[in-house]
């Protein structure tokens, strides 16, 4: 099992490498660092012509690679490679479905209103069209440990299987809480709306601990603000825990498409986003949060792994 | 440990390991480039003007023999990059052939002539932009505006900010961008040469003079000193033809006995020999060498032609040549923005210049702090020479003409020393690679050293002069004399370089070198 993860040589390839770590942590990943450098492009007419240009370029990148791949701690399988293409989501696409890979991780850029994180050009590239699940690691973020509970979120208008195939497994997998939230844009007291909301969320939350083994804790909350943003902030956060939301219903079939709800999530979430593709069906080998291939972990270190 | 991770380079779509497109490039695509690298309508406007002030109706000649010299140092050129194909330009092949001090001055005079040429195009780009818009708004007075100092600077700044913007966020231009630039200059220059003959054949032009067989006869230049002034301001016209010789992996794989890369530039050089001697014959034939208001013996207008002429030429169509100099210079602004940047990027790289001029941006992968430098150095350059002369953009054309004299003559003469060994295997390499080259090279020094001295006449060129000193001579011997204190600066801070340690000079396989530049700087990690 693979996972993609987007680098850049700055605080949000850092980001994202954590947040795979986190990942992998306690499981048996390889990591697959990808840095995508643009080809050269010969109608930009560059005069006169320097030829070593790309080669340095690409020397460059290379100990970029070199020192991400220490950032990785011992007991991570790890390989990294450099691709090209004009765009980066593109390039980070290609590798995920070259390498078969669960999940691309990326991070994000500094910036936006209250520091909150903003989706970049990449990000935005990505989540318009990757067929795997995308994880974003919030701009700041730094995990030292296994993840600790995974947060998903109902919408109020039915559908989100995958979303909860891929939290209830995981869920399992890991041993760890499982957390349905419902968030409620409101700036009136409908209390309707919140009976609403809570009864979605218990139901999910029923049904989630049938199928989880005895002993599971799943919760069930609803969080209401006046905007979502106000809804996400009033919730309790774990350092260490990771949500989960689906793609827009506007997305293609298999792909995903942020929806301006998740879109507003992300943008006042404290924690990591998985964003899971519209109708995309769990593979047996492909959860991205169990992961669990020793076979291949074990051949990646001897090609020079850790 | 971590560090036993090979990266691994992938190579897909067509793009080599090195980020090279592979074999997608026809002729036509190829001489798309040439043209956009010489950018005639820009070259033109800011070249006919100098070169009409030497030597007056002989323009057309010189133009024709500017390509003699251009010829023969691209066949040095080419010699080189087939044998050093990743090996970057000036700086890396006259280090190799000659050693440190004289490379590093080779990447000197290159950098100092893109520098020059960008703050040129931006000045060129001031005055059309102003142009276009006072044809646009129909009030001549907006034209005038570009007179202004501070406007002038202001705009010139903005124009060049906006282009280190787009290179430091390492967008490019794009291929239907290049062929909608290239094909809309092409035309309008058609059209223009076609109404320059047109007018002067109209009885009411008083200026003008019918085409005579001596125009093309260098022969007829009054002087040495003319005739080498007018052959640095022409090799400018044709600087720019010989990046496509240097077009391999890039182009389609030929079918014939040449290459793509070799028809392109046979018929690249062939359109613009007679392209640049056209414009020179229909422009002295419409204005004649006179110093009328579009005489192109008048200083005030020598700097930037085609300003000058377009409404009497064109009339209402001189919006069209406005537009289509302004789109000219602007898309070469961003162009040669990135090019002094990867040449201090490459220099520093090769540690023979401060390691902060090889950073490049994590996310946008640009050399952002080279970029930045050279932006700023063309800007101040700009702004100064703006304050000190009224002719700045004849100033720094006749200068630049100098500089690229100068570090062609290197790599022109690079590439006899560099295969003074093996070449004499054969006629044919000892002939393209050794003696034309050399002939070549000697041609440029020979101008270089002529013009040089000429410049210090407080009467060269534009009359520009401090204390008596031509302002041209202040300028060239400033800049090389700058490069030398700096070189022997960095020699004493950054002694590897110049000890040969890390590009040594030789005929060696640069695979084992570069690995050893790689080597020095993990040691030092």
């Amino acid at each position: 099992m693979r996972y993609v993860v987007g680098y850049t040589a700055d605080d949000r390839g850092r980001n994202a490498i954590d947040l795979a770590v986190a990942f992998a942590r306690g499981q048996h990943n390889t990591l697959t660092l990808v840095m995508v450098l643009p080809p050269a492009e010969p109608f930009q007419a560059v005069y006169p012509p320097q030829n070593d240009y790309n080669e340095i370029l690409v020397q460059q990148a290379q100990k970029w690679l070199k020192e991400a791949v220490r950032m990785v701690p011992d007991g991570i399988s790890v390989t990294a490679e450099i691709r090209f293409s004009h765009s980066l989501a593109e390039g980070l696409m290609a590798a995920a479905k070259e390498l078969g890979a669960a999940l691309i991780v990326i991070g994000t850029g500094r910036g936006g209103i209250f520091n909150r994180s903003t989706v970049g050009k990449v990000a935005q590239g990505l989540l318009h069209s990757s067929t795997v699940p995308v994880a974003i690691a919030p701009q700041g973020y730094t995990s030292v440990h296994e993840i600790s509970r995974i947060t998903f979120a109902v919408g109020n208008r039915g559908g989100g299987q995958a979303i909860r195939d891929v939290g209830i497994t995981s869920a399992a997998s890991r041993g760890i809480p499982l957390r349905v939230i419902s968030l409620l844009a409101l700036d009136t007291d409908d209390q309707a709306a919140q009976d609403r909301a809570a009864k979605q969320a218990n139901e999910v939350r029923d049904n989630a601990l049938q199928q989880l083994p005895d002993g599971a804790i799943v919760t069930a909350e609803v969080a209401q603000g006046d905007t979502i943003e106000d809804a996400v902030e009033s919730l309790e956060w774990q350092d260490d825990e990771i949500v989960v939301v689906g793609s827009s219903r506007l997305a293609e079939r298999n792909k995903l498409f942020l929806g301006s709800t998740s879109n507003k999530m992300l943008r006042a979430l404290p924690v990591p986003m998985v964003v899971v593709p519209r109708d995309y069906v769990l593979p047996d080998d492909l959860n991205p949060f169990v992961a669990d291939d020793d076979a291949e972990s074990a051949e990646n270190t001897k090609e020079g792994g850790k | 440990m971590a560090s036993t991770v090979e990266v691994k380079v992938v190579e897909e779509g067509g793009i080599s390991k090195k980020g090279l497109p592979q074999g997608t490039i026809g002729v036509l695509g190829a001489l798309v480039i040439g043209i956009s690298c010489c950018a005639p309508a820009y070259t033109l406007t800011a070249a006919v003007g100098p070169a009409a002030s030497v030597v007056g109706v002989q323009t057309p000649s010189i133009f024709l023999m500017g390509f003699i010299p251009m010829f023969l140092v691209a066949l040095g050129y080419r010699a080189l990059n087939d044998a050093m194909p990743d090996s970057g330009t000036s700086f890396t092949w006259g280090t190799r052939a000659f050693g440190p001090w004289i490379g590093w001055m080779g990447g000197w005079g290159l950098i100092a002539a893109t520098v020059l040429v960008l703050s040129n195009l931006a000045g060129i780009a001031v005055e059309f932009l102003f142009l276009a818009l006072s044809i646009m708004f129909d009030n001549p007075e907006i034209a005038t505006l570009s007179d202004n100092v501070f406007i002038n600077i202001g705009v010139c700044i903005t124009f060049m900010a906006m282009a280190t913007f787009i290179s430091y966020r390492g967008m490019t231009s794009t291929k239907i961008f290049q062929y909608l630039t290239v094909g809309f200059q092409m035309a309008i220059l058609v059209w223009f040469i076609v109404a320059m003959f047109v007018g002067a054949n109209d009885p009411a032009n008083k200026e003008a003079i019918p085409v005579d067989i001596s125009w093309f006869n260098p022969l007829e230049v009054n002087s040495f000193g003319a005739f080498s002034a007018g052959i640095a301001v022409s090799i400018f016209v044709y600087w720019g033809w010989d990046t496509v010789l240097t077009m391999n992996e890039e182009t389609k794989e030929s079918k014939g006995r040449f290459s793509t890369a070799s028809k392109a530039a046979t018929i690249l050089i062939l359109l613009l020999v007679v392209l640049y001697v056209t414009v020179a014959t229909a422009a002295v034939s419409f204005a004649g060498v006179g110093d009328g208001p579009t005489g192109l013996g008048n200083p005030e207008i020598a700097e930037n032609v085609f300003a000058a002429l377009a409404h009497p030429v064109m009339g209402g169509g001189a919006i069209f040549l406005a537009f289509a100099v302004l789109l000219s210079s602007v898309a070469s602004i961003q162009s040669t923005a990135i090019s002094p940047a990867r040449t201090l990027l490459a220099m520093a790289h090769y540690k023979a210049l401060p390691p902060k001029l090889a950073l490049i941006h994590p996310r946008f992968k640009s050399p952002y702090y080279a970029l930045i430098t050279s932006s700023v150095v063309a800007s101040v350059f700009y702004a100064i020479m703006r304050f000190i002369s009224e002719d700045v953009l004849w100033d720094t054309i006749t200068s630049l003409g100098m500089m690229v004299c100068f570090y062609y003559g290197v790599t022109a003469l690079a590439s006899v020393a560099y295969f003074r060994k093996t070449a004499f295997a054969s006629w044919k390499d000892a002939v393209s690679k050794i003696i034309l080259p050399g002939i070549g090279g000697i041609i440029l020094f020979i101008i270089f050293f002529q013009t040089t001295i000429d410049s210090m006449s407080p009467d060269f060129g534009s009359g520009s002069n401090i204390g008596g000193i031509g302002l041209v001579f202040i300028l060239g011997t400033t800049v090389i004399l700058t490069g030398v204190v700096l070189m022997i600066v960095q020699s004493r801070i950054r002694p590897d370089f110049f000890r040969s340690k890390i590009l040594t000079r030789g005929y060696d396989i640069p695979e084992s070198e570069k690995a050893s530049a790689q080597q020095v700087e993990y040691l030092k990690d």
